[in-house]
């Protein structure tokens, strides 16, 4: 079930309603009933892989918890269940991947072998792989204990609100949680409610339309002039960013309606200053992932800066193969990872320099963070491109074709749109749309609730545009 | 309580506003720009047809040596001089289409006669299922009669079955899957997937006795377009049991055109027990509906073999000829 759809207009109100209906006792028998159904809305059978996750993970977490006393037999276990996990992430999204480069470097060397593998992704595999991971390593380090009830272990892979594109939560958040007694709150569901229809506008409003313009000059970049392939790198770049913000904030809504405050993914990362900043407040639970289960046990920042910049580029190479088998989203992590190491070397040579002038500092600020808007825009030409061969017709448009091509035609709603879009990024910076409606007067408050759901019925797209973080 | 009421009083007077809002400045572009289908059911107002054909591609199409490149529908203007005939003619459209375009066509009308085309396969799992209808039903949103707001909102939350062509097909090889066949005499496969199965697995031979895989494919063919039974459940007999208390709602002749079907092939490759389940489904519509009142119209084995065009498929695409039976036929019905 896809959160823009009808199904889940119908869908979510019954569930919230029997939520607040039924005892404490009994709540995660609905949620985890209503979760299976959430995800088997796409394609049943899947969720078969979801629960040997989930078996492998619960058991080892309880295991683990056995022999604390006995760290052989407890790495072992922890060895074994991150393994299985990784297999399970490996053999559905990177095994094809894997045979297409295999096949093609064997036909380079002249080598007859025809190999295929057709293994159909499931759904939000990445993100309850990551999650189920997260479980396990936070009770090996030992700051989690282990979940003894099944049911509430899976629900904790499965809540429905996040279970196909996160945030990937931690068992620190969201497993205590889901223990709480959650009362009917109100103050809960008024903001539930305004994130929803906060995260639709982005999502179908902005997104959506944004979507159709850059889907034109991405699948013919050489029939268009320079200018429109830049103007629909820039539209791609508020694109994914409308499209997983959407997702996400609907996520953080219907997760609130029942209680429950899961993590927020993004702090407005257009008006970051630098690439790590962006990532900082890009997909940040999976940038946090990160950053504890990978960069820190590498050693992190506090080693010879050879070894940071190997442990930057790991991070930010992994990153880029988490989103999709493909070169191009590993080309994409690559790139981010040396401009990271590019801009703290500089950081570095420059010193710590304050601008005594307030001015020269804003002005610099801007500069800087145009700069970043214009590096992370060229590199999501990598993200988008469908091939190498995309991606480099996409780099030509823009960069050879001033003189001859169509024109992208953009209606000046669009404009509209995406300007209440920037206008909203810039109010809401380090804020959510829920906690700054709340101090404004009721006036102003219904005044915005009017325009975006007039403007998400209205305005949204007729087009079918799936989450573009489905596919991860 | 208060608390509660307050803001859902507010929230209905905000939809009220933004229905009016939407209808009186919006809702005209959107309906040209998704649903441009409503043109030809207000053109048959403003355009006064006294009798107006509904029909799909076998109305329009015709043959490369065809002289005559007339539609069905103006063969049927020619054939009944003294009245004013039109036609809405929508590609892969069915009962459910022809349903909702009846239902859009403005009071202030001269109708006095529909002819509503029947398709046998309309009523099929292939065309139920087929990867046309996504687009289709898109299209049908805007005009189902919802207030325009809400209309809006369905088609922004899809409220239409998405489906690519590989899923439209799954759909349409599991209904095949339940479509149990009934004979008066025993009969070796118990579903179209059965019959189906075992042409694929047996093949068919030409007249030299080889196996061809032309034969073979367009066998199966007829046979997933044919092997069906028409039930009351099905969904486009409920469609056009709609068109017909709408016919009567709005004080129209009614005709049902059951189109001709290419039965000497059907029979020539799938022998007659598929004739035999073609046959009963025409005779269950025909009772069903001039039951009912509706003048049925049934030219099921009225067009030869050679007056085909298409010759890798079944459709219901006639040379000059066989459009020219249609369109007398149904003009003797309405004399």
């Amino acid at each position: 079930m896809v959160f823009n759809s009808i199904e889940y207009l119908i869908f979510l109100p019954i569930v919230v309603l029997l939520f607040y209906l039924t005892p404490q006792r009994f709540r995660w028998i609905l949620l985890l009933a209503a979760s299976c159904l959430f995800y088997m809305w796409f394609v049943p059978q899947y969720i078969l892989i979801l629960l040997v996750t989930i078996v492998i993970d619960y058991g080892a977490g309880i295991l683990m918890e056995r022999y604390a006393d006995s760290p052989k037999k407890k790495k072992t276990i922890f060895v074994i269940s991150i393994t299985s996990t990784l297999l399970v992430l490996f053999v559905f999204k990177y095994l094809g991947f894997i045979n297409d480069n295999f096949v093609a470097l064997c036909q380079a060397l002249g080598l007859n072998v025809n190999t295929t593998v057709k293994i159909i992704l499931p759904i939000g595999l990445s993100f309850h792989t990551f999650q189920s991971m997260s479980y396990v390593i936070e009770v090996y380090r030992g700051h989690q204990k282990a979940e003894r009830h099944f049911g509430y272990y899976a629900l904790y892979v499965m809540f429905f609100p996040q279970l196909v594109t996160g945030p990937i939560e931690r068992p620190g958040n969201l497993l205590r949680q889901l223990h709480e007694e959650k009362r009917f709150n109100e103050n809960n569901i008024a903001r539930g409610l305004r994130l929803i229809l906060f995260g639709f506008f982005i999502k179908m409003v902005v997104a959506d339309n944004l979507g159709a313009h850059v889907d034109l000059v991405y699948e013919h970049p050489e029939q268009y002039n320079s200018w429109s392939v830049w103007l629909a790198m820039v539209f791609y770049s508020f694109q994914i960013y409308g499209d997983f913000f959407g997702y996400s904030t609907i996520a953080l809504g219907s997760a609130l309606l029942m209680g429950y405050e899961i993590s927020d993914n993004f702090r407005s990362p257009y008006l970051s200053r630098n690439i790590a900043e962006f990532w900082h407040r890009w997909h940040i639970s999976l940038s946090t992932w990160f950053r504890d289960y990978v960069y820190i046990p590498l050693g992190g920042s506090r080693v010879k800066l050879g070894r940071w910049m190997y442990n930057i580029l790991v991070v930010f190479v992994l990153s880029g193969i988490w989103h999709g088998a493909n070169w191009t989203f590993l080309l994409w992590g690559l790139a981010h990872g040396l401009l990271h190491i590019v801009e703290k070397v500089l950081l570095k040579a420059k010193g710590n320099k304050e601008i005594q002038y307030q001015r020269l500092r804003i002005m610099l600020n801007l500069v800087n963070t145009a700069k970043t808007f214009l590096f992370v825009t060229l590199f999501w030409v990598l993200f988008r491109a469908t091939d190498f061969a995309n991606m480099k017709a996409v780099f030509k448009g823009a960069f050879t074709q001033f003189d001859g091509g169509q024109r992208l035609a953009v209606e000046p709603s669009l404009w509209l749109f995406l300007g209440l879009f920037i206008l909203f990024d810039i109010l809401l910076k380090d804020q959510r749309f829920d906690r700054w409606c709340q101090g404004k007067h009721a006036v102003l408050r219904w005044t915005v609730y009017a325009l975006l759901l007039f403007c998400t019925i209205a305005f949204s797209s007729v087009n079918n545009f799936p989450f573009i973080y489905f596919q991860f | 309580m208060k608390k509660l009421l307050i803001p859902i009083l507010v929230l209905a007077v905000l939809l009220v506003l933004m229905n009016w809002i939407y209808a009186a400045f919006f809702f005209e572009k959107d309906l040209m720009a998704h649903s441009e289908l409503v043109t030809l059911s207000r053109k048959a107002a403003t355009d006064r047809y006294e009798l107006v054909y509904l029909g799909e591609s076998s109305n329009k199409t015709y043959g490369h040596k065809d002289q005559d490149k007339r539609k069905i529908s103006e063969m049927l203007d020619d054939e009944l001089p003294e009245i004013r005939c039109g036609d809405i003619t929508k590609e892969a459209a069915h009962a459910e289409v022809y349903y909702y375009l009846l239902k859009n066509i403005p009071k202030d009308n001269d109708i006095q006669t529909v002819v509503v085309t029947m398709n046998l396969r309309s009523f099929g799992a292939n065309w139920i299922n087929s990867s046309l209808e996504t687009a289709l039903q898109k299209q049908l949103v805007l005009i189902k009669g919802y207030p325009p707001l809400m209309g809006r909102a369905l088609l922004a939350f899809k409220a239409y079955p998405i489906h690519d062509k590989a899923e439209w097909n799954e759909k349409a090889k599991k209904a095949w899957a339940k479509e149990t066949l009934a004979f008066p005499y025993p009969f070796p496969y118990k579903t179209t997937a059965e019959w189906n199965r075992s042409i694929a697995k047996n093949g068919v031979n030409d007249s030299e006795g080889n196996q061809s895989k032309a034969l073979t494919e367009l066998t199966a063919h007829f046979v997933k377009n044919y092997a069906f039974q028409i039930h009351d459940d099905n969904p486009r007999v409920k469609d056009f049991d709609r068109i017909v208390k709408l016919a009567e709602k709005r004080g129209w002749k009614l005709v049902f055109n059951i189109l001709a079907e290419n039965i000497d092939k059907a029979e020539e490759l799938a022998g007659p027990d598929l004739t035999y389940l073609m046959r009963e489904n025409v005779a269950y519509l025909t009772d069903r509906y001039e039951s009912m009142g509706v003048a049925v119209v049934n030219n099921l084995e009225m067009v030869r073999d050679s007056l085909f065009i298409d010759r890798e498929w079944p459709t219901e695409h006639y040379y000059q000829e066989g459009r020219l039976t249609i369109a007398r036929n149904v003009a003797e019905a309405l004399r």
